[in-house]
C-alpha cells in the first residue's frame, strides 16, 4: 500500500508540478484563483435559482426527490464524459508508462496511480456541481445531520461507477478497435469529439437563459412524466441508490441503500483493477505512431521535387503543424473555434426568425460605426493566434537545425510568420462565408473589412512570433508544454488589444470623419505603421537573437 | 580545413571549452577524443554556428562563421551526437527539404537519394515519418542528408555509436574515400577501435583544454609502444 501511494504521488506530481516554473507563473495561477470566485458566486447563485424553483414547484405533490434523481442521473452523464477524456488521456495519450514498467510494481499498483489523475478531474467536476447542489437541497428541505453525512460520503463513492464503466469500455476498444492502432489519429479524434461537446454544451446554455423560467419548465415536465423519471432511475442503480439513500437519510432504509451503494462501488474498483490488467497493459503497448507501406523508386520520384526554400520552409511548418496532434488542436481546431461557434449561433438564431435585427442594426450604424465594429469584434474572435507564438518553440530540438543550415534567419523567421498568418486566413475565409451569406453585407464595407483583418492578422502574426523568438521554450519532452503555462498568450493578447483598442476608440472619437473610405484608409495607414515597426522590431530580435537561442 | 584560433566558450560561469588553437587539415581523418563533458560536442557546435562563441575565431575552407555564416555553412555537412530533428518529417520529405536547401537539381536528388539510402538499408522506410524509426535509422537519414549535399568538410559528432556493423563499415568506408579525395572529415568519438583503425590525426580534449594533438604514429611513440591506445588514453586523460 505504502509502495502504491508512493507512486501515485510520483504519477501526479509528474503531471501537476509546479517546480521548474517561474514566479510569474506562479503569480499568474493564484491571479487566476481569485478571477474564479466571483465565478463560482455566479455558479452558486445560478444553483440556487434552479434548486429553489423545483423544489417549491415540486414539493406539493410530494415529488421533490425527483431533484435528486436528476441530480445523480445528470452527474453520471457529465462524469462519464469527464472520464473519458481524463481517461484518454493519462492511460492512453501520456507517454511516461514506458517508463514504470521496467520497475517492480504490481499491475494493479501501475493502475491505480493512472487512475489518480482522472479522479481528480472527477471530483473537480463533481466538487462543482454535486456539493451545492446537494448542499442546497439540504436547506431547502429542512434535512438533518444524517443527510449531510450521507451526502459526503455519496461524494465520495458516486464517481467510482461511471469511472469504472467509461474505463474499462476504453480499455476494451484500445485493445482490439482498429482506430486505437493509430495513436495520433486517435487523439485528433478525441479532441474533435470534445470540441463538438463544448460547443453542443455552449448552445444548450445559450438556449436556456433564464433559469426560473426554464426550471419551471423542468418542474411541470417532470411532475407529467414522474413515471418515467422514476423507471430512468431505477435502472440505473447508483443512481437509484443514492437518491433512496438520501431521500431516507432518517431511517433504515437509508442506511441500506447507502450500504448497497458503497458495496457496489468498492466493487468497481476490484472490477476496474482486475478488467485493468487484462485489458490495459496489451493495449497501450501495442500502440505504434506511423504505418508500414511499400515503397519504390517510382514513389520516391514523385515524391521528390526542387522548390524554393521559402516554400520548403513553410510545407515543413504546415506538415508538423497538422501532423502532430497536439499542435493540430491547439492551433487548427483551436483557432477555428471562435468563428465555428459564432456560425452555429447564427444559424441557430437566423433559423428562429430574431435574426434580421442584426443586418438592420449594421444599417442603423453609420457605416464607419459599423466598420470599427465588424473590425474589433473579428479581432476578438480571432484573438491571439497561437501557431504564432508558437513559431519558434514548436520546433523544439530540432531548432538547432536551423542554425547550422545555410539558411538565412529571415527566411526562417518569415516562413514562420506565413504559417501563422495562413492559419489565420482559414478563420478569415469562414467569416467572410458569413458576412456574404448570413449576413449578406454591403460590398464595399465588406471589402473593406476584409482587407483591414488581413492587415491586421499580418501584424499579430509579427508580434507573437517575435515574442516566442524573444523566450522561446526549446526544451520541451511534450508538446503540451509549448502552450501549457506560458503567459506569451497573455503579453501578446495585451499588445494586441491595446494596439487595436487605441486605434479604434481614436478614429470612434473624431466627428468629423464619418466617411468608410476615410476610415479604412486611416485605419490602414495606422495598422501600416503598427506592421513596419514590429518588422523592424523583429529584424533587430533576429539579428541579436538568432545565435543566442539555444 | 578547419582552423580553431584561441576559443573559450562559457556556460553561465562554467568554462567547457578554454583557449582550444586547433587545425584540422585536408585529406585526413581527424579523431576528436576526450572523456564525457569534456567539450567535444560544445566545440563542435561552436564551428557549426550552434553555439555562439564567446572569443576567438573559428573559420571553416576559410570563412569565418561567425563573420559569414552562410558561405561557412555552404562548405560543411554536420551530423548531430542527436539525431532526432523533424521528427514529424518522413525521410523521403526530410532528404527533400536539404535537396531544396543546398538546390540540388532534381535529377541528381533522385539518383543520389536512392542510391544512397539503399546502401543503408533504409530506403523501405522513406515514406515513414522519421518519428518511428530507430535510433540508427535516424542517424542514417542525417547522414545520408550530409552525403546527398557533398559538402567539402564533414562534422560527425559521434557518428558511429548507433549503427550496426554493415552500416558502421559503410560509413567509414565513405570517410575514408572522401579524406583521400582531399577533402576534411573530422569527428568525435569514444571508440578507440575506430580511432586506430581510421584516423590520420587525433587531437584530445579534456575539461576543456587541448592535451594533445598530431598523428596517430606520433601518439603511439611518444609513450612506449608497446603501449595499448587504451592505456595512453587514460594516461592523457587522467592526469591534472
Ligand atoms: N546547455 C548546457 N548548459 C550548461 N552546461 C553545458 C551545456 N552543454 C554542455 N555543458 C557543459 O559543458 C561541458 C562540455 O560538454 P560537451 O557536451 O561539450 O561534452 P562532450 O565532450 O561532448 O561529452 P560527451 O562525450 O558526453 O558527449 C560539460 O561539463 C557540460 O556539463
Ligand atoms: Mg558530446
Amino acid at each position: 500500500m505504502n509502495k502504491t501511494l508512493r507512486l501515485i504521488r510520483t504519477m501526479l506530481k509528474m503531471q501537476y508540478s509546479m517546480t521548474g516554473k517561474s514566479s510569474g507563473e506562479k503569480i499568474g495561477y493564484v491571479l487566476l484563483g481569485v478571477f474564479l470566485i466571483p465565478f463560482s458566486g455566479i455558479i452558486i447563485s445560478f444553483l440556487n435559482v434552479t434548486v429553489e424553483t423545483l423544489y417549491t414547484q415540486l414539493a406539493p405533490s410530494g415529488n421533490e426527490n425527483a431533484i435528486l434523481g436528476l441530480l445523480f442521473a445528470g452527474m453520471t452523464i457529465v462524469l462519464l464524459f469527464v472520464s473519458m477524456s481524463s481517461i484518454l488521456s493519462s492511460f492512453y495519450f501520456a507517454e511516461d508508462i514506458e517508463g514504470f514498467i521496467p520497475y517492480p510494481f504490481y499491475p494493479y499498483q501501475l493502475l491505480a496511480g493512472k487512475a489518480a489523475a482522472p479522479f481528480i478531474n472527477l471530483y473537480l467536476t463533481s466538487g462543482v456541481l454535486m456539493v451545492p447542489i446537494l448542499t442546497l437541497y439540504g436547506i431547502h428541505s429542512g434535512a438533518g445531520f444524517i443527510y449531510y453525512i450521507y451526502a459526503l460520503l455519496l461524494f465520495v463513492v458516486f464517481p467510482v461507477i461511471p469511472f469504472t464503466i467509461m474505463a474499462i469500455l476504453l480499455m476494451f476498444f484500445m485493445r482490439f478497435a482498429n482506430i486505437a492502432k493509430n495513436k495520433d489519429r486517435t487523439k485528433v479524434f478525441a479532441g474533435l469529439l470534445t470540441f463538438v461537446f463544448i460547443i453542443g454544451f455552449n448552445i444548450i446554455i445559450r438556449l436556456n437563459q433564464n433559469p426560473t423560467q426554464t426550471a419551471e419548465g423542468a418542474a411541470q415536465l417532470i411532475a407529467q412524466q414522474n413515471g418515467l423519471l422514476q423507471v430512468i432511475t431505477g435502472m440505473i442503480p447508483p443512481v437509484y441508490f443514492s437518491t433512496m439513500a438520501l431521500q431516507n437519510a432518517e431511517n433504515l432504509n437509508g442506511l441500506i441503500f447507502l450500504v448497497l451503494m458503497l458495496t457496489i462501488s468498492t466493487g468497481g474498483i476490484f472490477l476496474f483493477l482486475t478488467a485493468g490488467q487484462k485489458l490495459y497493459f496489451k493495449g497501450v503497448l501495442g500502440l505504434t505512431t506511423g504505418s508500414t507501406k511499400t515503397f519504390d523508386s517510382g514513389k520516391a520520384a514523385k515524391k521528390i521535387k526542387a522548390q524554393p526554400v521559402f516554400l520548403a520552409l513553410l510545407l515543413k511548418e504546415l506538415r508538423t503543424i497538422f501532423r502532430t496532434p497536439t499542435f493540430f488542436m491547439q492551433i487548427i481546431v483551436q483557432s477555428l473555434f471562435g468563428p465555428v461557434f459564432l456560425i452555429v449561433i447564427l444559424l441557430f438564431e437566423s433559423s428562429s426568425g430574431s435574426f434580421g435585427a442584426l443586418s438592420s442594426l449594421l444599417e442603423q450604424f453609420g457605416k464607419k460605426t459599423s466598420l470599427l465594429l465588424l473590425f474589433i469584434f473579428t479581432l476578438f474572435l480571432l484573438g491571439v493566434n497561437p501557431a504564432s507564438y508558437s513559431s519558434v518553440s514548436r520546433d523544439g530540438r530540432s531548432w538547432p537545425a536551423n542554425l547550422y543550415l545555410p539558411i538565412p534567419a529571415q527566411s526562417v523567421i518569415f516562413s514562420k510568420v506565413m504559417t501563422a498568418w495562413l492559419i489565420n486566413l482559414l478563420s478569415i475565409i469562414l467569416l467572410a462565408v458569413v458576412g456574404l451569406t448570413i449576413i449578406q453585407m454591403p460590398p464595399l464595407l465588406f471589402i473593406a473589412w476584409i482587407t483591414l483583418t488581413l492587415l491586421a492578422s499580418w501584424f499579430t502574426c509579427l508580434v507573437g512570433t517575435a515574442l516566442d523568438l524573444n523566450d522561446p521554450k526549446l526544451n520541451w519532452t511534450d508538446e503540451q508544454e509549448v502552450f501549457k503555462s506560458r503567459f506569451i498568450s497573455l503579453i501578446a493578447l495585451l499588445i494586441e488589444i491595446g494596439t487595436f483598442g487605441f486605434f479604434v476608440l481614436l478614429l470612434w472619437n473624431i466627428d468629423t470623419l464619418q466617411s468608410l473610405w476615410m476610415t479604412s484608409i486611416l485605419l490602414s495607414l495606422l495598422l501600416a505603421a503598427a506592421i513596419a515597426i514590429s518588422h523592424v522590431a523583429l529584424q533587430k530580435l533576429i539579428r541579436t537573437k538568432f545565435l543566442y537561442t539555444r | 580545413m578547419i582552423t580553431i584560433n584561441n576559443v573559450t566558450k562559457e556556460y553561465a560561469g562554467k568554462t567547457a571549452v578554454k583557449n582550444l588553437d586547433l587545425v584540422v587539415p585536408d585529406g585526413k581523418i581527424f579523431g576528436f577524443l576526450g572523456p564525457n563533458g569534456a567539450g567535444k560536442s560544445t566545440t563542435i557546435k561552436m564551428i557549426t554556428g550552434i553555439l555562439p562563441i564567446d572569443e576567438g575565431t573559428i573559420t571553416v575552407n576559410g570563412h569565418d562563421i561567425a563573420s559569414h555564416p552562410m558561405k561557412a555553412k555552404k562548405t560543411f555537412g554536420y551530423v548531430p551526437d542527436s539525431p532526432d530533428i523533424f521528427l514529424r518529417l518522413k525521410g523521403i520529405e526530410y532528404l527533400n527539404f536539404i535537396g531544396d536547401i543546398f538546390e540540388i537539381p532534381k535529377n541528381i536528388r533522385e539518383e543520389k537519394i536512392e542510391h544512397l539510402t539503399k546502401s543503408f538499408g533504409i530506403f523501405e522506410a522513406l515514406d515513414d515519418h522519421i518519428q518511428t524509426y530507430s535510433h540508427g535509422m535516424r542517424q542514417k537519414v542525417v547522414v545520408s542528408g550530409v552525403l546527398l549535399h557533398d559538402p567539402d568538410v564533414w562534422i560527425l559528432d559521434e557518428p558511429l555509436s548507433g549503427l550496426d556493423p554493415k552500416s558502421s563499415f559503410t560509413l567509414k568506408e565513405m570517410m575514408r574515400e572522401h579524406a583521400a579525395k582531399g577533402n576534411t572529415v573530422f569527428f568525435s568519438t569514444h571508440v578507440l577501435e575506430v580511432v586506430e583503425q581510421l584516423c590520420d590525426e587525433v587531437a584530445i580534449i579534456n575539461k576543456g583544454r587541448l592535451q594533445f594533438r598530431g598523428e596517430m604514429k606520433e601518439m603511439k611513440e611518444k609513450f612506449e609502444a608497446d603501449e595499448t591506445l587504451e592505456k595512453v588514453f587514460l594516461e592523457l586523460t587522467n592526469h591534472e
